[in-house]
């Protein structure tokens, strides 16, 4: 069998999006069937980390828009494929360049209302199958393409041996100032375009959890744009002292920097998933998602961890109080549900499904 | 659901609590809960709490009230439903909490030990509730965000009674029946007396999104723990998160969570369904929820037979297609006629309002039913009634035309000749002078009389008194504080609070108790404002359609075309009321009201 990804990021990207991508290409080259995986990344910002076997990544179409284009063109000219995997909702119009029926790949917000343009509205009604990354991202996007073909979810899945319990690094402690400090963390991107992260949510809280534990910091992991915004309104909030910035973070330490907080919390309302659950809960972090996106999922509804409504400020307050009082810091069972084996049998059953 | 009262001799001079006052007052209660009643007093006879349960959420013996806690510290009177009781009893539990019944109740003993006063905030229901704390000899005392269930008090500054009726708190004997004319001067300038009065000088209704404690010195601690406006007001703020998904999934999501709170229950369910779209969307997005058909309930006015107001055939096709086992509930002039004393009697402050929801009531009991859902509230919260754009307008209006020289004076003359040919609304010459503001045009939209009418059904010596005390404009004004900035969060936050709160939600606790029915409203939730706030700011009146659109299977076209009726009685044509320049001759309703409650 040999399958065409197209995605935007994969290896030498960055994010959840390419984190997925590269464990989906390392899934596909486990399949007994698979001959050759064909990968055309749209992006590769850092340089490329080991390739799986039986994986070409052509990573001349990254170079830019056009050469994409020529690239994808190219490769369907000479090569014939069994599937074709759409690895973004925005790929889908050069998707259909390659066929008419591919695996589409949904991630969260992008498919949670109608397409950008009409031709993938279109393309998207005669995909092959739809996979999700939660069951919430499947049934939104159900709610609004009236796309009755065969739906997939394949939750985001964890390297359970990169992460584990770990003593506090004293580097990053000395550099955050964290010495002494109980720490509720949150990593994500800080983007004027996705205030939904919840970062607002657990300012707002944080003056009467410091009047309850005075030696607590919100620490907020992830560059961007709206870092300006949510400084002053720490200031706003009289906890500018408590609130500290990391900056963009180097994924290399993650374990390290998840090892640093008491309790992660991110109340969001736009995650499709979101692995960064997957990753504070392997480092043994008490939890805490919303209820209202895909963050329950992969706290298995509640099992791993507590949900929370983004819209309560009570709620969230109670629940960071709660995991700081009441919850030690261990590996939840349940949490091999998302390790990368049960990723592959997985992927590997959506495969024999759309290409038998 | 039940009916509650607490007695608390706060100060050393007043006399000890009266096993049989608490109980007189308990028991005037008797149909908001048949199943059992009991009263508490403590050991020095300073404090009593009586209680009559309509059990709903756990049935044994073990959840009757009064109820104390399992360190038997803290006691509580109860009234209303803890959707969420729970995921709160399992927080609770993980704390260490233990309990001794699996009742709602009991869940909020254990979170007033664990959170104190904010514990209010983390209950997702309708309730009303006095606890008594045996360790620091204090009372607590709280109501619901939109003020669902009632709750009243009197206080004479050496006691304070509570009870959820007005007329079981005069029937303990010790209140005084003085009338006050402020309370009447609201009732006739809205239909509904405006909370916190009453009628009785004595009593005050405690606010909606309020609790206090009550200590040796009195009432303290008074703190808002929920504001509408501020919802709406924060709402703008996150406006931007309407556009994650397309407004009907947001819809059919939020709604469909608050339906399945509303569900718990440990009775069966019924729904009141007309022809309308916020009930027969909330019928079909519930029907899939359960494991047994909801039974649905639709009355008929045999006088409407055939006519617009007739909502019971399409009600009835609708809810066959769903499977619903269905009631359509014929009300004739003779049995509208019998009722009309029982209805004054149960009737706890004069309204304009309650004899739909005192016949479906009705209708909903003898199908054997404790619990119903009603669409209520959904005109208040996706703007389809017509004050949503009549109010914008009439303030936009005044205020352009003040602005030209003798622009209010023209208008005013203009309003007064229309008046007087009766080609406009008797109240449209208000709409000059007070017109101009959100609260003033609000009044006019809504108000039944003007102030100036008033001496047609008060003597005029008590009339500016009464007004100096209700301030009503000031009161309508403080509903819209913090400013919710947009004429759609304005108006939706004065109907939620006005007259939602005032006539709506009030009328309908009585009308339905009076028949031991609990009536629950998924669309009234103060979680679901919240959740709801950036899209109802970003969309407005476009929210009611797509709502319509939740629907799991499409709303027939007899539904989704159908004029906007309203929940209409045949008061017209069975009372034989008497011409008053309106269509609807609510002013001489509102006479006969008065006349019959007092």
């Amino acid at each position: 069998m040999r399958i065409l990804l197209l995605c935007t990021d994969a290896f030498g990207g960055y994010g959840g999006i390419a984190l997925f991508n590269r464990e989906l290409m390392r899934a596909l080259s486990e399949h007994p069937r698979l001959e050759e995986l064909v990968v055309l990344p749209r992006l590769i910002p850092n340089p490329i980390e080991p390739l799986p076997p039986k994986t070409r990544f052509v990573e001349a179409a990254a170079r830019n828009e056009a050469a994409y284009v020529a690239q994808l063109l190219g490769t369907i000219r000479r090569e014939k494929f069994d599937l074709v995997i759409c690895g973004h909702v925005n790929l889908l119009p050069l998707a259909r360049m390659a066929t008419k029926h591919p695996l589409l790949i949904t991630h969260g917000i992008e498919a949670w209302k109608p397409l950008r343009d009409r031709v993938s509205n279109r393309v998207v009604k005669h995909c092959r199958g739809v996979v999700s990354v939660s069951d919430l991202t499947r049934v939104r996007f159900l709610d609004w393409s009236r796309y009755e073909g065969p739906t997939f979810v394949l939750p985001n899945a964890v390297r359970l041996d990169q992460y584990g319990i770990r003593e506090k690094n004293r580097t990053l402690i000395e550099r955050f100032g964290l010495g002494g400090k109980r720490v509720v963390l949150t990593v994500g991107r800080l983007s004027v375009s996705e205030r939904y992260k919840g970062f607002d949510e657990v300012i707002e809280v944080m003056p009467e959890l410091v009047a309850e534990f005075p030696d607590l910091v919100y620490v907020i992991a992830g560059g961007g744009n709206d870092a300006p915004r949510l400084a002053r309104k720490s200031v706003e909030h009289g906890v500018e002292q408590q609130v500290i910035f990391t900056g963009l973070f180097d994924e290399a330490m993650k374990a390290d920097l998840y090892n640093l907080a008491d309790v992660y919390a991110m109340p969001s309302r736009g995650e499709g998933f979101g692995f960064v659950f997957l990753e504070a809960m392997a480092s043994g972090v008490p939890t805490i998602a919303s209820k209202h996106d895909g963050g329950r999922e992969a706290l298995l509804h509640g099992k791993l961890g507590m949900l929370v409504d983004p819209s309560n400020a009570a709620g969230i307050r109670t629940a960071i109080a709660n995991a700081l009082t009441r919850d030690a810091r261990r590996i939840p069972e349940g949490l091999d549900y998302f390790a990368f084996p049960r990723f592959v049998e997985r992927v590997h059953a959506i495969i024999d499904s759309v290409a038998p | 659901m039940c009916g509650i009262t607490a007695i608390f001799a706060y100060h050393d001079d007043a006399a000890d609590v009266r096993p049989a006052e608490l109980e007189a007052i308990t028991q005037r209660m008797f149909a908001r809960g048949p199943d059992a009643g009991g009263t508490w007093v403590s050991p020095d006879r300073r404090v009593g709490l009586g209680s009559r349960r309509l059990a709903i959420i756990d049935l044994s013996p073990e959840g009757e009230q009064p109820m104390f806690d399992v360190d038997r510290e803290l006691v509580i009177a109860y009234n209303g439903e803890i959707y969420n009781h729970r995921e709160l009893r399992a927080q609770l539990e993980r704390s260490g909490a233990r309990f001794h019944s699996s009742s709602d109740t009991e869940v909020l003993l254990q979170l007033f030990r664990a959170h104190g006063e904010r514990m209010v905030e983390l209950l997702r229901g309708m309730f009303a509730f006095a606890i008594w704390d045996t360790r620091t000899r204090r009372m607590f005392v709280a109501r619901d965000p939109y003020g669902i269930k009632p709750l009243y008090y009197a206080d004479d500054g050496r006691t304070i009674r509570i009870a959820s009726q007005v007329k079981a708190l005069l029937a303990g004997g010790a209140i005084p029946r003085t009338r006050d004319n402020a309370g009447i001067a609201g009732f006739f300038l809205l239909g509904s007396v405006p909370s916190p009065f009453t009628t009785y000088s004595a009593i005050r209704a405690v606010e909606a999104g309020t609790s206090f404690f009550v200590d040796t010195h009195g009432s303290t601690g008074r703190h808002r723990f929920y504001s509408i406006a501020e919802i709406f007001r924060k709402g703008l703020e996150q406006r931007t998160i309407a556009n994650l998904t397309t407004a009907r999934t947001t819809l059919r999501e939020f709604v469909g969570e608050s339906i399945d709170y509303h569900l718990v229950s440990d009775v069966p369910v019924g729904v009141f369904l007309s022809a309308g779209i916020d009930s027969t969307t909330l019928t079909a997005l519930a029907m899939p929820r359960v494991r047994e058909p909801l039974r649905t309930i639709t009355i008929l006015f045999d006088v409407f037979r055939g006519r617009e107001f007739d909502e019971a055939a399409d009600a009835d096709t609708f809810a066959r297609a769903l499977g619903a086992p269905h009631t359509t509930r014929i009300v004739t002039r003779d049995e509208f006629v019998t009722d009309i004393p029982k209805f004054f009697e149960a009737m706890d402050q004069p309204t304009v309002d309650g004899v739909n929801t005192w016949f479906v009531s009705k209708a909903a009991a003898e199908q054997k039913l404790k619990v119903a859902l009603s669409g209520i509230g959904g005109d208040e919260l996706f703007g389809s009634y017509p004050a949503f754009e009549d109010v914008p307008r009439i303030v936009k209006t005044v205020t352009a035309v003040s602005r030209v020289p003798f622009g209010k004076w023209t208008l005013g003359r203009t309003l007064g000749v229309l008046k007087r040919l009766h080609r406009a609304s008797p109240k449209a010459t208000a709409i000059p002078s007070i017109g101009g503001t959100y609260a003033g045009a609000y009044f006019i939209k809504r108000g039944l009389l003007m102030p100036d009418e008033l001496t047609s059904v008060m003597r005029a010596s008590d009339i500016d008194d009464a007004l100096q005390r209700l301030a009503l404009d000031e009161r309508i004004a403080s509903m819209i504080e913090p400013d919710p900035m947009t004429p759609f969060g304005r108006v939706a936050t004065l109907e939620a609070t006005m007259y939602m709160r005032n006539q709506l939600l009030r009328d309908t606790d009585w009308a339905s108790m009076a028949h031991s029915l609990e009536v629950r409203t998924p669309l009234v939730d103060a979680h679901l404002l919240r959740q709801l706030a950036p899209l109802l700011l970003s969309r407005g009146e476009e929210c009611k359609r797509e709502f319509a659109g939740t629907a799991p299977t499409p709303l027939p076209t007899a539904i989704t075309n159908r004029p906007k009726t309203g929940f209409q009685a045949p008061l017209h044509e069975w009372m034989s009321l008497a011409d008053d320049a309106t269509s609807t001759r609510m002013r001489s309703w509102a006479r006969i009201v008065f006349e019959r409650y007092a």
